[in-house]
């Protein structure tokens, strides 16, 4: 049984910010439901409102945009998985929207209820910040737009300011010639780790890579230091890199124990999700 | 001195119109009624389960539009204007559908707790992709939870259906 609250239908971005700025913490936003429902059932939630931001239109769609793409932050993960563009242009993406939670679960959450929620153990982050994908949030004040890196702050902590909510994700295409992994551990329903990796080879050297890590902190990073590291060494030097890389590894993700595993479980997985998805990523990656 | 328990109100109901199994159900549900209460303790469908109640088990899988649902974690406004699918829903006059006959077959379960939500789940899937393979109806299935272990079995039944649909598929090629 859920407790009893009152469902509010804004029409537009501007409607919804209006209402939470009106009901403010007595209200949380409803997309899917796949996590909010969760929570207000084990009572650690009991909002008076839910807002239902489903009849937003602007929220709804996946666009080409200035030559990248531009998804609705109501989008479910269903969709997302199956979308040929995204298939053929990022499946990076597709790959990781492919492994959320399971079937019901892909087809009742959505991209934007998921970023929001910030659960450190999730899976579509990780490759958004390879993508160096951007958020778009909108309130009453209008709209700005940041990268997804300054949007996630912690565990269950994101950037949005009381009366705001995330309208849009946009994410470019990886130039050609780019291949991508994503490696995901997984003992129970969310993924115990996550690696993504975009790299492009010329011959046996790493040219260009991007790589980023979820799940063993508390939240998604990308690891620029790390990728500093290895460009433009060979691939058996950049593993031997990635190897020697725990101490740079502890600092950036701070690892933390939980149910899924221990800090230090985590961080020794790590090393390996990465060499194996760099490995993949240098072979070509994953196709389409 | 006893004192009185009152039921909790609730605060909002929504008219709609719910499409179950071919018939239609119209009248006002409270907003923070869910799919699976609605189907049970509203119109006595009681093939979907209550197991896990947090998404994670399968057991109250019903179709929405034909799409896998938790019922136990939608709320029932939301299947408003839609086509909701049970395990009750499955048999058409009175013959099961090839999925079920098949679980039939393979003995594809022990106690039967989850196997509502197994043969919903199978159905989504075969609608989809009529002949998946192994990897695919395994991917599909993970989160379809069966405490007596006859995944062997349920894969057997599914393997069964495919068989059935790639049959009549080579028959229909040959005929070409």
């Amino acid at each position: 049984m859920l407790k009893p609250f009152r469902l509010l239908r804004p029409g537009t971005v501007a409607e919804a910010g209006e209402e939470l700025e009106r009901h403010d913490d007595a209200a949380a936003i409803y997309a899917g439901g796949a996590e909010l429902l969760l929570l207000m059932r084990q009572g650690l939630l009991q909002p008076e409102y839910l807002i239902d931001i489903k009849h937003i239109p602007e929220l709804h769609g996946i666009r080409r945009e200035n030559g990248g793409i531009s998804i609705g932050a109501a989008v479910t993960h269903w969709d997302l998985e199956r979308d040929g563009e995204i298939r053929k242009h990022y499946p990076l993406l597709a790959e990781a929207e492919s492994h959320v939670g399971n079937i019901r679960v892909r087809n009742q959450g959505t991209l934007g209820g998921n970023l929001c929620f910030a659960d450190p153990h999730a899976d579509p982050a990780t490759p958004l910040l390879v993508l160096d994908a951007e958020v778009e949030l909108g309130s009453t004040r209008g709209s700005r737009v940041m990268p997804l890196d300054d949007f996630l702050l912690g565990m269950y902590e994101t950037a949005l300011e009381p009366g705001e909510i995330l309208a849009r994700v946009r994410v470019e295409p990886l130039p050609p010639g780019w291949g991508v992994a994503y490696q995901r551990i997984e003992r129970f329903f969310r993924p115990t780790l996550n690696a993504a990796v975009a790299a492009r080879s010329g011959g046996n050297v790493v040219n260009e890579v991007r790589m980023a890590v979820g799940c063993v902190g508390p939240r998604a990073v990308r690891l620029p230091d790390l990728e500093g590291r290895i460009r433009g060494l060979t691939v058996e030097d950049a593993v031997e890199a990635i190897r020697g890389a725990r101490e740079l590894l502890e600092e950036v993700l701070m690892p933390v124990d939980d149910l899924l595993g221990s800090a230090a479980y985590k961080l020794d997985i790590t090393v390996v999700a990465l060499e194996r998805a760099l490995r993949t990523s240098m072979m070509g990656g994953m196709g389409d | 001195m006893t004192e009185t328990l009152e039921p909790v109100a609730t605060v909002q109901t929504l008219p709609v119109s719910i499409s179950v199994n071919g018939q239609e159900w119209s009248g006002e549900v409270p907003v923070e009624e869910v799919l699976l209460d609605f189907l049970r303790l509203r119109l006595g469908l009681t093939g979907s389960k209550r197991s896990c109640n947090s998404e994670v088990c399968g057991a109250c899988t019903v179709l929405v539009d034909g799409r896998p649902v938790s019922a136990c974690n939608y709320l029932a406004f939301e299947a408003g204007g839609r086509a909701v699918t049970t395990v009750e829903g499955l048999a058409v006059d009175g013959r099961l559908d090839p999925i079920q006959e098949a679980f039939v077959d393979q003995v594809a379960a022990q106690c039967g707790f989850c196997t509502s939500g197994q043969l919903m789940a199978t159905r989504a899937l075969l609608d989809e992709n009529p002949t998946p393979t192994y990897d695919q109806m395994a991917e599909w299935l993970s989160g379809n939870i069966c405490r007596c272990g006859t995944y062997p079995a349920i894969a057997r039944a599914i393997a069964q259906v495919t068989r059935a649909t790639t049959a009549e598929h080579e028959s229909i090629h040959e005929e070409a």
